[in-house]
This record gives C-alpha cells, sequence and structure tokens, in this order.
C-alpha cells in the first residue's frame, strides 16, 4: 500500500481547516493543519509534507506573502491555492510564484482530491525522472 | 494623516484624454501676445498718422480684438465641455470600480461560508454511509448540522446588510440634540467597554443647539463608529464621544479611540464595502461603509484621521 499523501491545510477558518482535515482522513490521505502562515512554515520545517492547500486572505500574512516562504522553506512541496477570492489578477501571480494551481470555493471534494493526487502524482513522475 | 471619503486613483481611471478638436491648436500667443502688440503699434502709429488713416487703423484694431475675444471664448467654451466630459468619465470608472471591488468583497464573503456548508454536508454523508450510526457519529451528526445553520446565519447577515445598504431610504427629518443622539448610543455600549476594560469619556458642548436631521439613521452611524473604536482597542483604552460647531450652518461629531490606528495604506480603503482587518466572522467590512453612506444622505461629510498605533478619530459633519 502506498504511502499516503502529506497534506497541509493553511486556512484562518477554524471550522472549514478542521473538517477539511478530516474529509482528508476519510479519502485516504494524511491531513495537518495550520491557521496562517508561522504557524505552516514552523509544521513544514518540522516535517515533511508533499501538498499544501493554501487560503489568500487571512489576516497577518496573506497567502501570496506566505507562498515565497513556503518554497523557500519546502522547496519540494507543492501549493495548491484553495480561496473564496476570487481574482484572475492574484491567481496568475501565484502560478508565477509557484503555486500548482487556483481551486475557488466551495470546491467539491472530489475535484480536491483529484487536483491533489494529479499535483503529487506530477511531482512524484518529475522527481523520478 | 487625514483621508476623505475615498476615491478611485483619477489618474488611472480617467483613461486617455479625448484627441483635441481641429482648429484648437491654434496658437495661443496669437491672442496673448498678438493682440496687444498689434494695439500698441496701431496707438503709437495712430499719433503720427493723420486722422482718416488712424481712424481705419482703429476700426481694424477694434475688429482683431473682437475677433480674437470670440475665438478665446470659443476655446474657453470647448475646454469647459471636455471637462465636463472627462468628469463624467471619470466618474462612470470609479462605479464601475466600486463595483468590481465590492463583487469580489460579496464573493469572498459568501464563499467562505459556502464551502464550510458544502464540507459539513460531504462530512454528513460520509458518516450516514458507515454500516453503523455509532453514538460518537450521531453527534457528529448533529454538530455538523448545527454548524450548517450557523453558516447559513452567516450568509443571511451579509446579504441583509447589504440590502439595507442599498435600500433608497429618504431621511425623516426631526429636531434633536446630537448629545441625545450620542448619549443613547454610548450607554448601550458603555457596560460592556468597562468590562474589558475601555472608559468612554464625554466631550460634549453645551451650548450646541438641535439639528434636523434623521435620529434613527444618525444613531446607526453613531453606534457604528462605537463598536468599531471598541474593537480597535485590544486592551484597555478610552473612547473620546465630542460634540462641537463646525462653521456657522455645521455641526460635528467625532468618536476617537486609543486603539492600533490604521495603517497608511488601508485609510483610502477604510470606507470601502468589505474592506475589513478583522478576522473571519468578525467583520464583514460594512459598518464604515454603511456609515459613510448614510451620512452622504444626510447631506453630510465623514473623515478619519489616524496614526498607527496612536488610535483613529472619526469625524462626522452635518448640516445643522
Amino acid at each position: 500500500m502506498p504511502d499516503p499523501i502529506r497534506v497541509l491545510v493553511v486556512d484562518d477558518e477554524d471550522r472549514f481547516r478542521t473538517t477539511l482535515v478530516k474529509l482528508l482522513g476519510a479519502q485516504g490521505l494524511f491531513a495537518e493543519a495550520a491557521s496562517g502562515g508561522e504557524q505552516a512554515l514552523a509544521l513544514l520545517a518540522e516535517k515533511p509534507f508533499d501538498v499544501v492547500l493554501l487560503d489568500v486572505k487571512m489576516p497577518g500574512e496573506s497567502g501570496q506573502e506566505v507562498l515565497p516562504r513556503i518554497k523557500a522553506v519546502a522547496p519540494g512541496v507543492e501549493v495548491l491555492i484553495l480561496t473564496g477570492h476570487a481574482s484572475v489578477d492574484i491567481a496568475a501571480e501565484m502560478i508565477a510564484g509557484g503555486a500548482a494551481d487556483y481551486l475557488l470555493k466551495p470546491c467539491p471534494l472530489d475535484e480536491l482530491v483529484g487536483c491533489v493526487r494529479a499535483v503529487y502524482d506530477r511531482r512524484k513522475a518529475v522527481g523520478a525522472g | 494623516m487625514k483621508a476623505e471619503t475615498p476615491r478611485a486613483d483619477p489618474a488611472s481611471a480617467a483613461g486617455e484624454p479625448a484627441s483635441p478638436p481641429a482648429g484648437k491648436n491654434r496658437p495661443l500667443w496669437l491672442h496673448l501676445v498678438g493682440l496687444p502688440g498689434v494695439t500698441a503699434v496701431a496707438v503709437l502709429s495712430a499719433m503720427v498718422l493723420p486722422i482718416p488713416l488712424a481712424v481705419i487703423l482703429a476700426l481694424f484694431t477694434a475688429s482683431l480684438a473682437a475677433w480674437s475675444a470670440a475665438a478665446l471664448a470659443s476655446r474657453i467654451r470647448t475646454s469647459e465641455q471636455e471637462r465636463c466630459s472627462l468628469d463624467a468619465q471619470l466618474v462612470q470608472s470609479q462605479k464601475l470600480a466600486a463595483i468590481g471591488e465590492m463583487s469580489a468583497g460579496i464573493a469572498h464573503e459568501i464563499n467562505n461560508p459556502m464551502a464550510i456548508i458544502a464540507q459539513e454536508s460531504d462530512w454528513m454523508t460520509h458518516l450516514m454511509s458507515q454500516p453503523q450510526v455509532t453514538p460518537e457519529n450521531l453527534a457528529e451528526l448533529r454538530d455538523s448540522l448545527a454548524e450548517i445553520v450557523r453558516q447559513v446565519d452567516r450568509c443571511k447577515a451579509i446579504t441583509h446588510n447589504l440590502l439595507n445598504f442599498s435600500r433608497k431610504m429618504d431621511p425623516i427629518l426631526q429636531q434633536e440634540h446630537l448629545e441625545r443622539i450620542m448619549e443613547d448610543m454610548v450607554l448601550l455600549v458603555e457596560k460592556e467597554a468597562k468590562l474589558q476594560g475601555v472608559s468612554i469619556v464625554r466631550d460634549y458642548d453645551p451650548e450646541l443647539a438641535a439639528i434636523q436631521t434623521d435620529v434613527p439613521l444618525l444613531r446607526q452611524v453613531v453606534l457604528n463608529l462605537l463598536l468599531n473604536a471598541f474593537q480597535a482597542i485590544p486592551g484597555q483604552g478610552t473612547i473620546t464621544v465630542s460634540t462641537r460647531p463646525a462653521g456657522a450652518d455645521r455641526v460635528a461629531i467625532a468618536v476617537a479611540d486609543t486603539g492600533a490606528g490604521i495603517l497608511p495604506e488601508n485609510m483610502s480603503k477604510i470606507f470601502n464595502p468589505f474592506f475589513t482587518t478583522k478576522p473571519p466572522g468578525v467583520g464583514t467590512g460594512l459598518g464604515l461603509s454603511m456609515c459613510h453612506g448614510i451620512v452622504d444622505r444626510l447631506g453630510g461629510a465623514i473623515t478619519v484621521e489616524s496614526e498607527p498605533g496612536r488610535g483613529a478619530k472619526f469625524t462626522v459633519t452635518l448640516p445643522r
């Protein structure tokens, strides 16, 4: 049985991240959560993750500000933007900054899990190649 | 630092100016230098020329002056028309920018509770697909249902605030003392403020006469400003409420706090709908924009002064 994909959910909405962690767990993924940029960076420095689900609009540092710091701490991790803030400009800016994809809340669970698996498989394929 | 009602950046909003109409590029020096020059030459020549020639010269100079005046008047009219057209374009651009910003704000505020509702539904589906419904699962199902109701209420609060925001209500004017309006709202928040270590200082002008205003609408403004000030103070602090005359035909009320203040980059956005620095679910970013809308309807103006770390002061000026 392959190792479960390790996902870090970074979101300031308490209920959103706790339920998402349970749902991802039920889908066979290993998930943990952080309420903001600083906590996420501390967790990434502490243990390995494959995919980060990153919110954009958060108190303190925004997702746009945290993204380059995540890439500096964990260069191999894939970052998926998951936000309710609909802005093509921000999406383009964050994908240019290294994010793998941009998903808009509310995102159907199967679509979200499919996207997480897809970026994980791509990362593995690139790593193997 | 002082910020008036926020406006879109005129430089970016105005767009490219229209190209000048044909004939407008005629040099201005012809009027400003040429005409006085010709007049001076004519006056000097009239001193030495015979009278008939001097009269002809005077008539020619007068015709030239009349033509110049007509040309200048036409140019001023054209410039005025162009200015009006650019003003209209600017207003339109500002409206579009405000609608765009507001749409993004609504999307964000509604998408977040919707995402939680969708997740709770998914989790309930997952729990109900289990072969056995345990007491723990049943408790989780109840918790998820309660969360869905909470998030629906959150959406409802946003849409209801928006409806209040957009409703066009003609103010119903009545005579009332500003101090009375302020004090009614101060008493509402003072008890809670005291419990949190925030004291309210009154600085009312006792000489200020009653004004004609829409009392319920102005109460709403004062309450929003007080709550905003209260929430801006992280620990202990002071809110100062004041009334004073503002010139011969206006009065001013102010709510000042000793809170965190407003960052310079946020000053121009502070009255924008959905702009908030509060955590999710705490502020919708509609309070100050509603204040701005109400004050505007009452024929007044709202301004804010702030230094980061040294509190903020909101001042509302109103007609007497």
